[in-house]
């Protein structure tokens, strides 16, 4: 056999080669194309019900403060003006989307504990008929709905980063009544002001999260 | 041996096959709902589904409802029925995905529904949009503005609305397209409504599932009239005048838009007329059924040779609507009309079928109904030929129906029919009366006809029954008469009639009329007097005519000349005939011996002097005679006289005839005497009357000549004189018969010819008439 020949085998070969080859990216592609498209959507779906919920629970935030107000008593109106120390930040930290996410997840588990203890508060200080009760009992559930929401958003984003959990929640020491009543409207006050920052950061993740990933399966 | 294991295994087969009975079915049409409560959405969660296959008791099958909140909770709950609910924790998971299955299984299987997957506030049914006002603007009577409040706030999602509005009455919405509302909406403005209409609207929400509906009524602003009056006319001729009653009528405009206050009219009479308008003040009642209100415009007298125009526009609160205008042919000179009109009534409607004229410039056809004084009508396009009347029609009212021909405006001729809705039996029969007074074998009956209003129906024919003497009579005639002869009655008997008046849907009855006929025909009775009284007068007026022809006789008869002693004087008369001597007689008069001198004497013989008559039979033949006592009177009346005279009572009467009436026999033979057998030379002495003198008297030689010739006549040929004798009886009896006097008996007649024999002779020369003395 001379060279001319093994040349034209091994042309020969690397055309087929390189067809197969081509195939597979384009296959490659399309299929990548398609989880993207899915990713995308459930990324989506994720961001979009968050958004919503959060929405939501701002809302219910708004009537619940109202509510816990009129069933203070006097002087309710200067309950949520006053600071009180260890109520946990509504501020989402981080960079990354990742770190957003994980912060939103974490700020939104460091609330519940003080959540029931306001609930064990005003179990005390009101009615067990009182519509504050049931309200609180409502709003927590759904703040606990959003915050399952976030972590298998977070989980589809970054399934290989573990969402962190959250340090151990520092309640406050005993309080009087009039603490207690200030101690309430200020959590509520601050998780109003955290779901406010939840909806605002979500709104940019959408766009950042949902959006890159599919530039960069694109791109892959 | 045997083990346990086994032994339940055979246990299970045994149950199994003692058991009857399915697998369970599969669940299916599995629908999960979560209302509202309040301003929430409650954490109760229902869901219903449908089972299939066969339950029976021996092999319950049970259903377990499975709820997975994603990612934070599972609920499950068992129920043998086919529904089951949930209770959420705390809150609606909203936002949150729902796994939703429900499993049945019995002791023979298990088997899954579909299961569904979605977000959770697809099973939220909220409530329905409340606060519903919907405000129809003055500058925008055709869109309304409809506001609402959502159920729910919007932070649990963008609801959606559905709206749809149809005016009150009608069962018909219309529906506003879907992707015409948008979402998270709370007010709408409607579009193409019909201004001065009332609507119902109605919105209803959807978060998940469909709200109820919601709604309100309310009525859009009024607009400018966009349609033309509907005007109309109704014509009446006027008794003995060229001239037509003419009304304009008209109905609000179709598209009216508004309450009519006003129309404006304007009549041309002229070619050229340039007439101002007139506004007509409508009133203000409005029509409750529907119905548009009738107006009358305008009222006038329109001779019948004259066409007129009238022009109407409505006015309403915002605006004036086209003008309509109607023309009034002169009379004779309309448009031909349709051809081969049939009404009838189908479906509770009535119908018309025409077929259309040859006529130009056909527009439209106006169909108009009648009834009483109530005009109504409805216009139909040119290009139809059935239709129904749109009106309410009342059943049992008589309707007359017309199709008008319209030429640009130009009414042509009717065609009309008259027609029911519906028909029913009348209400009451005729009135039953006699035309007159009846007869004797007949009686014409006449019936009052059944006032309109009451007939309910045409009247399809009369039964006329009548009954009497035992006998009932039935006689049908169409129901376009008003009168009947009764025929072949009875006279004098009792009938009683009454009548039953016909429609196709029944029959009424009239009261009982009873009349009784005669006994005789009328001018029956008449007919007979007059005929008895034409006999009578005709029976007076022969007989008048007869004495008047034989007053001589009768007046010789009857009233007798009896000469007046007073004006008579004794004198000497003497015949040359010996005497004979006579034997007086001894009922007769002293002096005087009665001498019938007629024909038929022996009839107006005196009864007292007929015995006497045999005796004078024989003394006649002497030359004595006597002139007879009333001898005039035998000869006028002798059949009556004599029974007169017998009686005495007209004897003295006398005739103004100077008949001789009585001479004197000188005789010496007084009654009972015996007479002188020797004769003497008689001297007759007479009385100088007045009275005519018989011949006999006068010419004493002939008459005993006559007399001589006679009685031998008599005895030669006694067969023959009789027979002339009886021939002159037969005339004598004829003539009585005649005068319709008695006959006289045989032996009086048989006494005849002797004393015919010398009656004859001086009867004939009496006959002869007078002889002056």
């Amino acid at each position: 056999m001379n060279g001319h020949v093994k040349s034209m085998h091994f042309q020969r070969f690397m055309e087929t080669a390189t067809t197969l080859l081509s195939l597979l990216l384009v296959m490659a592609f399309d299929s990548s194309r398609t989880v993207a498209a899915s990713r995308n959507q459930q990324c989506g779906d994720y961001v979009q019900k968050s958004l919503k919920l959060s929405r939501l629970l701002q809302k219910e935030s708004v009537d619940l403060i109202k509510t816990y107000k009129a069933s203070q008593g006097e002087m309710s109106e200067l309950f949520c003006k006053v600071s009180v120390n260890n109520v946990p930040d509504p501020n989402i930290s981080g960079l990354e989307p990742s770190e957003k996410i994980a912060s939103i997840y974490t700020h939104l588990q460091e609330f519940f504990p003080h959540f029931e203890w306001v609930y064990e508060q005003q179990t005390d200080l009101q009615l067990p008929t009182s519509p504050l009760l049931s309200d609180l009992r409502r709003f927590t559930a759904g703040s606990r709905n959003l915050a399952y929401l976030i972590k298998p958003f977070y989980q589809s984003l970054f399934p290989n980063v573990p969402l962190p959990e959250g340090g151990p929640t520092t309640l406050p020491p005993p309080q009087n009544i009039f603490q207690q009543k200030v101690y309430g409207c200020v959590v509520l006050k601050t998780f109003k002001e955290l779901l406010s920052n939840v909806s605002r950061e979500l709104r940019s993740l959408k766009s950042q999260v949902c959006r890159r990933r599919t530039h960069t399966n694109t791109l892959f | 041996m045997v083990s346990a294991g086994e032994l339940l295994l055979l246990a299970g087969l045994v149950l199994a096959a003692a058991a009857t009975g399915d697998p369970p079915g599969k669940p299916e049409n599995v629908f999960c709902v979560a209302v509202q409560e309040k301003t929430t959405i409650s954490s109760t969660f229902r869901c219903d589904w449908a089972t299939v296959g066969r339950q029976t008791s021996d092999v319950p099958t049970k259903y377990t409802l499975n709820v997975v909140v994603i990612h934070i909770r599972n609920y499950s709950v068992s129920t043998e029925g086919t529904h089951a609910q949930v209770e959420f924790v705390d809150t609606y998971p909203h936002f949150m995905t729902l796994e939703i299955w429900v499993e049945a299984h019995n002791m023979l299987g298990k088997i899954e529904s579909e299961r569904i997957t979605q977000d959770a506030n697809s099973f939220v049914k909220t409530n329905p949009p409340s606060d519903i006002k919907v405000i129809s603007e003055k500058y925008f009577p055709t869109s309304p503005l409809m506001n609402w409040t959502q159920p729910i706030n919007k932070s649990y999602g963008k609801l959606k609305y559905e709206i749809r509005f149809c005016t009150s009455g009608s069962p018909n919405w219309t529906y506003v397209p879907k992707g015409d509302i948008a979402t998270d909406i709370q007010s709408f403005r409607l579009q193409s409504l019909q201004p001065y209409t009332e609507y119902i609207t109605q919105v209803r929400c959807q978060l998940g599932h469909w709200s109820d509906w919601s709604g309100t009524t309310m009525k859009t602003a009024e607009d400018r009239p966009t349609s033309k009056p509907d005007l109309w006319r109704t014509i009446a001729e006027v008794d003995g005048k060229n001239e037509r009653r003419v009304q304009f009528i008209s109905k609000d405009p179709v598209f009216a838009n508004g309450r009519i206050i006003t129309f404006d009219i304007k009549i041309q009479e002229q070619k050229n007329d340039n007439l101002q308008w007139d506004t007509i003040l409508v009133n203000g009642s409005e029509s409750s059924d529907g119905q548009r209100v009738i107006t009358v415009l305008k009222d006038m007298l329109l001779a019948d040779l004259r066409p007129v125009r009238l022009c109407v526009t409505a006015n309403n609160s915002v605006g004036t609507s086209p003008m309509a205008s109607l023309f009034i042919s002169a009379k004779g000179r309309e448009d031909p009309p349709v051809k081969g009109l049939k009404v009838w009534s189908a479906e509770g409607k009535l119908w018309l079928q025409w077929t259309p004229p040859n006529g130009p410039d056909l527009s439209e056809y106006v169909v108009e109904w009648v009834s009483g004084e109530q005009t109504d009508w409805q216009r139909e396009n040119k290009n139809t030929r059935l239709t129904a009347i749109k009106g309410n029609l009342e059943g049992f009212v008589r309707y007359t129906v017309s199709v008008y021909s319209i030429y640009s405006g130009r009414i042509g001729k009717p065609a009309s029919k008259e027609a029911y809705l519906k028909e029913g039996a009348p209400l009451e029969g005729p009135v039953v009366r006699l035309n007159d007074k009846p007869g004797r074998n007949e009686a014409e009956l006449g019936w009052v006809e059944i006032p309109l209003h009451r007939q309910r129906g045409f009247i399809v024919n009369y039964t006329i029954n009548y009954t009497g003497g035992g006998e009932t009579h039935e006689v049908t005639v169409p129901g376009n008469t008003v009168s009947y002869t009764l025929k072949s009655l009875s006279s004098n008997t009792k009938y009683d009639t009454w009548i039953n008046a016909s429609t196709v849907r029944g029959s009424a009855q009239s009261s009982t009329h009873s009349f009784t006929t005669l006994k005789y025909a009328p001018g029956e009775v008449e007919s007979i007097v007059v005929g008895v009284s034409l006999g009578f007068m005709f029976v007076v007026l022969m007989t008048m005519l007869l004495c008047l022809y034989k007053k001589d006789v009768i007046k010789e008869n009857v009233w007798p000349r009896i000469p007046n002693p007073g004006e008579s004087t004794i004198g000497n008369w003497s015949p040359d005939y010996p005497l004979k001597a006579e034997t007086p007689k001894e009922n007769c008069l002293s002096g005087i011996s009665v001498q019938d001198v007629d024909v038929c004497d022996g009839k107006s013989v005196f009864e007292e002097d007929k015995a006497c008559l045999p005796l004078k039979k024989d003394k006649y033949l002497s030359e004595e005679h006597s002139s007879g006592i009333g001898g005039s009177s035998c000869m006028s009346s002798p059949r009556q006289s004599v029974s007169d005279s017998d009686e005495g009572s007209d004897m003295a009467d006398t005739t103004a005839s100077t008949v001789q009436y009585s001479s004197v026999v000188a005789s010496n033979g007084y009654k009972g005497q015996t007479p002188n057998p020797h004769p003497q030379q008689a001297v007759f002495s007479r009385s100088e009357s007045t009275q005519p003198l018989l011949d006999s008297e006068e010419n004493p030689d002939m008459m005993i000549q006559e007399s001589s010739r006679q009685s031998q006549g008599f005895k030669q040929e006694n067969p023959a004189e009789i027979h002339l004798l009886e021939m002159d009886q037969q005339q004598e009896e004829e003539g009585v018969e005649s005068l319709g006097f008695c006959p006289l008996d045989e032996e009086s007649e048989q006494t005849k010819p002797s004393e015919g024999q010398s009656a004859a002779s001086s009867y004939m020369s009496q006959r002869e008439g007078y002889r002056p003395q």
